[in-house]
């Protein structure tokens, strides 16, 4: 039953839905994943390309264009990967396995940081820890007269900071989910064999959830180095080069070749991490927890610590997601960029154009250029997240359906490839196979169809686990009865899976929505001045320097973030009201 | 050790043992004691407190009122809380899920709480590979608990809690996760073991059929109450409460509402029984096992007529249930018995009442 991908159909059975849908998924993700990947590594093979290897890796530009960046890029990766596991895991711990106050609160202000975008936290920090060295206004801390040395307004460490209170969040979800895997009864058999607190700590919890650690790690490693936002805010104003900015600059000066080069070497790098944890993880024997009686998880008292560890945790979550908001909205009131909190305006948001400030320049609301973007912003997001769960369904679906074969196989592999590979290098790859026409296609470079096309892409491994996760939900044995009842594929679609997949698909279109609406390192090459994207408005400001401007709109992009949460966490229990409690 | 030292303190002593969660109270002042070596089983429903009360002999709950004593040693009590903690009671648990650490082989999970022990590495060694060969699990040493099957690993399950000796052996509903077949196997399997170890043995199911067979004392108890409390053949011979009457023995006995009419006790139409087993009340219950019901009009004693459910053979006789209205009525009739399902079958009481209940569950005694 299983092996029919080994099978040549006759041209009746090429017909049935069985044969046709894996068919045309395997079609779509490979002109999805493969063939953008397959042509950047082609182009970097021309003549042309083989001169870009040689600029990049053996010449007197190699120092500038690949080990500086690198070396920084690296630096990056490790520190944040500590920080996110520090923090997160403290965090997890303390909300999982503790009877810290508040722990619903702790557990929701860590999870807020990951919806908040990194250009945010990069544009708050330099809103506050500015300096005057690089001319312009200087920010609110050296306004208020303390001196902040360059090291703290530029450069490596404030990026590092900045990266660390966007990806923890990730990191605390990771390692949280885990340890609330470790079932209460684990817990209470090493109790009665006598075992301390700290020895039940080491020797039971902590190696359980090892392999969650370790997957943290690599992620929040791969999150860091592909960021462009953070680096691209902070770095570049004093040649701080990562890869990811450096990429970018290639493409931009028309250096494709080049930038194509980095975009390999990139992806390779970020790879070799994630594929170097996937071997420890992998190498352990997985720790499945072997049955249980469902989700009771042991608490451990904390007694005297209750409120200070509490102090510490809500200091964590107000700095990573309260304070950069409030900063940000109120410097988009401020008419001196230094000066937070005195002489508000509106002008920044919906100010006519024309007077002294801003250089004349409209609030963001009378500017039709930012109407648009909102617009294109909300589409681009809905038209993603309707594409990507549906292909991550049809996918996920074929793939549980034929567990085992080789096209299954073929499918979830390729399928996860785009997680090995950075967004801003994937968006290099599509510049290299659509920014020159197509035989009879026109070039799709700077389209909103390339947008769609690119970010699918992108979100595939992402989609295919969560639409993995909701058929999971769905017990075999639901389908089956249908199928007795002699109900026909799409029957069973409609009636049966699409009904109990709803939340879950909803779930994940809309962190696909919000991924999209706050994303900034894959747009940033693929989308040009006449069709922008809010994130890219906001980082055209802010390189411009108006910083007011680009802290507003910001704040746009947060807003249409966490009312999609909102939204979505109000509707789940009306889309299944069997669920309601 | 201590516990056969000292024969004169019980093993186990617990008085007035109350647990309260908010305001739902899941133990209700429980009274129980047993010598050393014996087996305890204690057995009821879902949800009436059987596995609170585990756990508070484990020492993973602290009671809110009444006091447990181990040989005469108190290790909680409501006011003093959990005083010997979990690990240092010399108790050992054998949890409903098993709770193998996932990350340890077979063999790492057995020598862990040893090493926690502090014994010497070859006492551990040695001892580990004592209990794998009582459990026959030895080939499995080095496997991870993901990679057996769920009898394999109850099996690991009970060679880690018995690895350090402890005087107390705890099992919550061990065989509730084991096939039929596999049930009965670990069932003479733990009655092995209990004797191998003499440790003192507390196991909680909801199988009365275990609890018959395992038991040297068992404990029924429902909604949180002991309902009665002794050796299992005098629970079935003797049952203090209709409860206990109708939740104890295979197959399950008939408890018929009777009404007093003059000098009569009358199920329906049918004289039944003389009023004086009522002891002056008007309405009582009878109990009557199965073995006093037959099949068929036996002349001379009282018979009803019933529709005909179901039969099930059973050495040699059949076991047949019959409804009347939604009363059910077992009964056995000689050699097999088979009928269509609604038709009416004759059930006569061949024997006086077993016992006699008040409507309230209480025992009328003669």
């Amino acid at each position: 039953m299983t092996s029919t991908s080994l099978f040549v159909p006759s041209g009746s059975r090429l017909l049935r839905s069985g044969f046709l849908l894996p068919v045309l998924l395997v079609a779509i993700v490979a002109i999805l994943v493969v063939a953008p990947l397959a042509r950047i590594v082609l182009s970097t093979l021309t003549p042309e390309g083989m001169a870009a290897w040689k600029a990049v890796l053996a010449s007197p530009l190699s120092a500038n264009l690949w080990w500086r960046p690198l070396f920084n890029t690296m630096i990056l990766g490790f520190s944040v990967a500590s920080g996110c596991l520090i923090i997160g895991g403290f965090l997890a711990w303390l909300v999982v396995l503790t009877d810290v106050p508040g722990r619903r609160l702790i557990g929701m202000m860590a999870m807020l940081p990951y919806m908040i975008p990194s250009f945010a936290a990069a544009l708050a920090w330099g809103t506050l820890f500015r300096n005057s060295r690089l001319g312009g206004s200087a920010g609110f801390f050296e306004t208020s007269g303390l001196a902040i040395p360059d090291w703290l307004a530029w450069g490596l460490i404030p990026t590092a900071i900045v990266l660390i209170a966007h990806y923890y969040s990730l990191a605390y979800t990771i390692i949280a989910a885990a340890l609330s895997s470790v079932g209460a009864d684990l817990v209470e058999a090493g109790q009665m064999a006598g075992a301390k607190r700290p020895r039940i700590f080491f020797g039971i919890i902590l190696p359980v959830v090892t392999p969650a650690l370790i997957a943290a790690t690599s992620l929040t490693f791969a999150g860091a180095v592909a960021n462009f936002a953070a680096p691209a805010l902070l770095g570049l104003p004093v040649r701080m080069q990562t890869l990811s900015t450096r990429l970018f600059g290639m493409i931009e000066t028309g250096q494709n070749e080049r930038g194509f080069v980095i975009a390999l070497l990139l992806i390779a790098v970020s790879a070799l991490f994630l594929f170097l944890s996937d071997r420890l993880v992998s190498g352990r024997k997985a720790f499945i927890t072997v049955t249980g009686k469902g989700g009771r998880t042991k608490r451990f008292p904390l007694g005297a610590w209750r409120w200070p560890l509490f102090a510490v945790a809500a200091a964590i979550g107000l700095l990573t997601t309260i304070v950069p908001v409030l900063v940000l909205a109120a410097s988009s009131l401020a008419p001196q960029s230094g000066a937070l909190f005195s002489n508000w305006t509106l002008h920044f948001w919906i100010g006519e154009g024309g007077g002294e400030m801003a250089q004349g320049q409209a609030g963001i609301f009378r500017n039709p250029v930012l109407l648009d973007a909102i617009w294109s912003t909300i589409r681009l997001g809905l038209v993603v997240a309707f594409t990507t769960m549906l292909l991550g369904l049809a996918l996920a679906y074929t793939i549980v359906q034929r567990r085992g074969s080789l096209l299954a196989t073929l499918l979830s592999q390729l399928a996860f490839l785009p997680l090995l590979v950075p967004s801003i290098a994937f968006a290099a790859a599509y510049i290299a196979l659509f920014g020159a026409p197509i035989g009879p296609f026109p070039s799709l470079y700077g389209t909103f169809v390339l947008l769609v096309i690119a970010a699918s892409a992108h979100n595939l491994p992402f989609a295919v686990q969560s639409g993995r996760s909701v058929l999971g939900q769905i017990s075999a044995d639901i389908e089956e009865s249908a199928r007795l009842t002699g109900a026909g594929l799409i029957r069973r679609l409609f009636a049966i899976i699409f009904p109990l997949a709803i939340r879950g698909l909803f779930a994940g279109a809309i962190l696909v929505f919000v991924k999209m609406v706050r994303d900034l390192s894959l747009v940033v090459l693929l989308f040009t001045a006449t069709s922008p994207v809010l994130s890219m408005v906001a980082y055209r400001y802010a390189a411009e320097g108006f910083m007011q401007f680009a802290n507003a709109i910001t704040l746009v992009i947060l807003v249409v973030c966490l009312a999609a949460s909102f939204l979505a966490h109000s509707l789940q229990n009306r889309v299944q009201k069997w669920k309601e409690s | 050790m201590n516990a056969i030292a000292t024969g004169a303190a019980n093993a186990i002593q617990i008085r007035n043992l109350v647990k309260r969660f908010g305001t739902f109270t899941a133990v209700k002042d429980v009274d129980l004691s047993v010598p050393a070596g014996s087996f305890l089983v204690l057995v009821g429903p879902s949800g009436c407190g059987k596995s609170t009360l585990l756990r508070m002999l484990a020492g993973l709950e602290s009671p809110s009122e009444g006091e447990i004593a181990f040989v005469g040693q108190t290790v909680s009590s409501g006011a003093g809380g959990v005083i010997a903690d979990a690990g240092r009671r010399n108790a050992g648990l054998v949890f409903q899920s098993y709770a193998l650490w996932p990350h340890m082989t077979v063999a790492g999970n057995i020598a862990w709480p040893l090493k926690v022990a502090k014994w010497p590495r070859e006492k551990r060694a040695k001892r580990v590979a004592e209990v794998l060969a009582l459990l026959g699990i030895d080939v499995l040493a080095e496997r991870y608990p993901a990679e057996i099957s769920g009898g394999q690993q109850q099996r690991v399950a009970i060679a880690r809690t018995i690895a350090p000796e402890p005087s107390i052996l705890l099992f919550d509903e061990p065989l509730s996760n084991l096939d039929a077949k596999l049930r009965i196997e670990m069932r003479s399997e733990l009655m092995r073991i209990h004797r191998a170890t003499g440790a003192t043995s507390v196991y909680v199911t909801h199988d009365q059929v275990e609890a018959m067979t395992m038991a040297t004392h068992v404990a029924v108890l429902n909604n949180g109450r002991v309902e009665q409390f002794g050796r299992p053949i005098d629970l079935l011979r003797n049952p203090e409460t209709s409860f206990v009457a109708t939740f104890l023995g295979t197959p399950p006995a008939n408890l018929l509402p009777v009404r007093r009419v003059g000098e009569n006790l009358v199920f329906g139409e049918t004289v039944l029984a003389p009023s004086s087993l009522a002891a002056g009340r008007d309405a009582v219950q009878l109990l009557y096992r199965a073995e006093d019901v037959g099949v068929g009009v036996v002349p001379g004693v009282p018979t009803l007529v019933a529709r005909f459910a179901e039969a099930a053979p059973i050495a040699g006789r059949t076991m047949v249930t019959a409804t009347i209205d939604d009363l059910r009525v077992t009964g056995m009739a000689d050699g097999y018995f088979s009928a269509i399902p609604g038709e009416p079958v004759a059930l006569s009481f061949i024997r006086t009442p077993d016992a006699v209940f008040a409507t309230t569950g209480e025992r009328i005694h003669q």
